[in-house]
């Protein structure tokens, strides 16, 4: 697994500087205009990584040199579920300490407070997208997951206003009771862990 | 012993269909794995190195089903191929730091002594490697993990006539101490009459055989003669055969049997493996 980590490492090393670009990008496109900023950047800019990882395992139907090598393919796809993971982290506790920096130096800006719910709340829609995505990405062949990646962009891009005004109004309608965040939680882990099987599933059955 | 054993394995694509295939590749021996295009052998390797599924029947690699024991498996085979799916932005001297943690049996100095006498550059990015060149690296890496079972795609159709032969020495000292195996299929089929033990023929899908290399090379014969001795009966004894306005050219699979039936009026001799695939591919159909 650590080595599998290890070459998604090697393989994105040139472009590693996309990441923290991502975080600028997103931070001066949403901070002065949105209230939900702390959400969209970190989102994005984990969203953004995970996608980066993926494709570079398809420019050159790398796949198939990956499975040659003595890993299963279920291995193959731990590694992504993990180091997903580790992007939502990295992504939305960057945007946390963006906001927070922000809130010190610039606070004519008006951000609010943000707390550990509002990084759990980023965390799991994160995951939420890469239930979705992952399994998707694996399903398809190299064009297919180019189509993919270009589609989810498009949609969080789109979706970004709706789902604003969503969370806005789940907070004013009283939505955010202990119960109703423990409920959620617990649906988008079980929804992680579906997607992580199904993907294993399409992956370990894949012709290459 | 065998390095390779398949049962009743099928592949069924839309157009093509690698039918009901069994076969066994010695340990210790090179298996040469010949064909006209299109005939199944790049499939067959790649249901040999867990690419592709096959539909039906089973695969054991150095005794195991590769879903069973997939990472043993990878642990002791080394695949060179044509075609190379190596992350092309990266230098060799990286992609040997991503790929030398793998390998429990890696070793920094063979694969350096390889990649000396290859000629490659650790400097060098995969994207600016020629065909010949990428083969080169990924023979290098499949050689320096002391791995007991070789798999080679045309691992010579992109090399130059004086690595091949250099490349046919380095095959051929690997098998001397006769644990290791080797599967290599290839259109060069010269490369095969000079190392090969084993010959196996595929032919639109199907195995035709599977078998000692000699063996095979005596029980055939090219029969060259005038157009007066074809008739139905002797024409059902070639398994293919070539007619031109002053005689005819065919293989015979039985070369006692053609003895007897053209004697004296015939010229017999030996074919050559190029021989096999070519009259096999184009059949009894073909006038020149």
């Amino acid at each position: 697994m650590l080595n599998l980590l290890r070459k998604d490492f090697i393989a994105l090393r040139s472009s590693l500087w996309v990441i923290p670009f991502y975080l600028v990008v997103f931070s001066f496109a949403f901070i002065p205009q949105s209230e939900m900023s702390m959400y969209f950047v970190g989102i994005y800019t984990a969203f953004g990584s995970m996608i980066l990882a993926t494709t570079i395992d398809i420019k050159n139907y790398n796949h198939n040199f990956l499975v040659t090598l003595p890993v299963s393919r279920k291995n193959i796809v731990q590694a992504k579920y993990l180091s997903a993971i580790l992007y939502a982290l990295f992504g939305v506790l960057a945007s946390y300490g963006i906001h927070s920096l922000v809130n010190i130096n610039y606070p004519e800006l008006n951000k609010p407070d943000y707390s550990v719910m509002d990084i759990l709340i980023s965390l799991g829609m994160v995951l939420v997208l890469v239930s979705i995505y992952l399994p998707l990405f694996y399903a398809f062949s190299k064009k297919g997951a180019g189509i993919i990646n270009m589609v989810f962009m498009i949609v969080l891009i789109i979706m970004a206003q709706p789902a604003a005004f969503l969370i806005s109004k789940a907070g004013e309608n009283g939505m955010g009771s202990a119960s109703v965040y423990v409920f959620v939680s617990v649906c988008i882990l079980l929804l992680f862990i579906a997607s992580y099987f199904v993907t294993v599933r399409l992956f370990a059955r894949k012709d290459l | 012993m065998n390095a390779i054993e398949l049962r009743n394995v099928t592949k069924t694509y839309p157009l093509f269909k690698v039918d009901n295939i069994s076969l066994d590749v010695k340990q210790g021996y090179i298996t040469g794995l010949i064909g006209p295009n299109g005939a199944g052998k790049s499939t067959l390797i790649k249901m040999i190195i867990g690419l592709i599924y096959p539909d039906t029947g089973s695969i054991k690699t150095l005794g195991s089903e590769m879903h069973n024991q997939e990472v043993n498996i990878k642990q002791r085979i080394g695949i060179v191929s044509d075609d190379c799916f190596y992350y092309e932005h990266l230098t060799i001297r990286e992609m040997r730091r991503m790929i030398a943690p793998f390998y429990k049996k890696w070793d920094d100095k063979t694969f350096n002594t390889y990649l000396e006498q290859f000629e490659l550059s650790p400097r060098k990015k995969i994207r600016d490697l020629s065909k010949g060149m990428k083969i080169k690296f990924s023979l290098a890496v499949a050689l320096s993990h002391d791995a007991e079972l070789l798999i080679m795609d045309e691992p010579t159709s992109g090399l130059d006539p004086v690595f091949r032969r250099e490349l046919l020495d380095l095959l051929a000292d690997m098998i001397q101490d006769e644990t290791k195996s080797i599967i290599f299929s290839t259109h060069i089929t010269t490369d095969l009459e000079r190392i090969a033990d084993y010959i196996m023929f595929m032919n639109q899908g199907k195995l035709i055989f599977n078998e000692v290399k000699d063996d095979v090379l005596e029980r055939y014969t090219i029969v060259k003669g005038d157009m007066d001795l074809l008739d139905s009966d002797t024409r059902s004894q070639f398994v293919g055969i070539r007619e031109t306005a002053v005689g005819f050219e065919g293989l015979a699979d039985n070369r006692a049997e053609a003895e007897r039936l053209f004697g004296n009026y015939a010229l017999l001799h030996r074919p050559s493996l190029e021989d096999l695939i070519y009259y096999s591919a184009k059949g009894g159909r073909n006038h020149a």
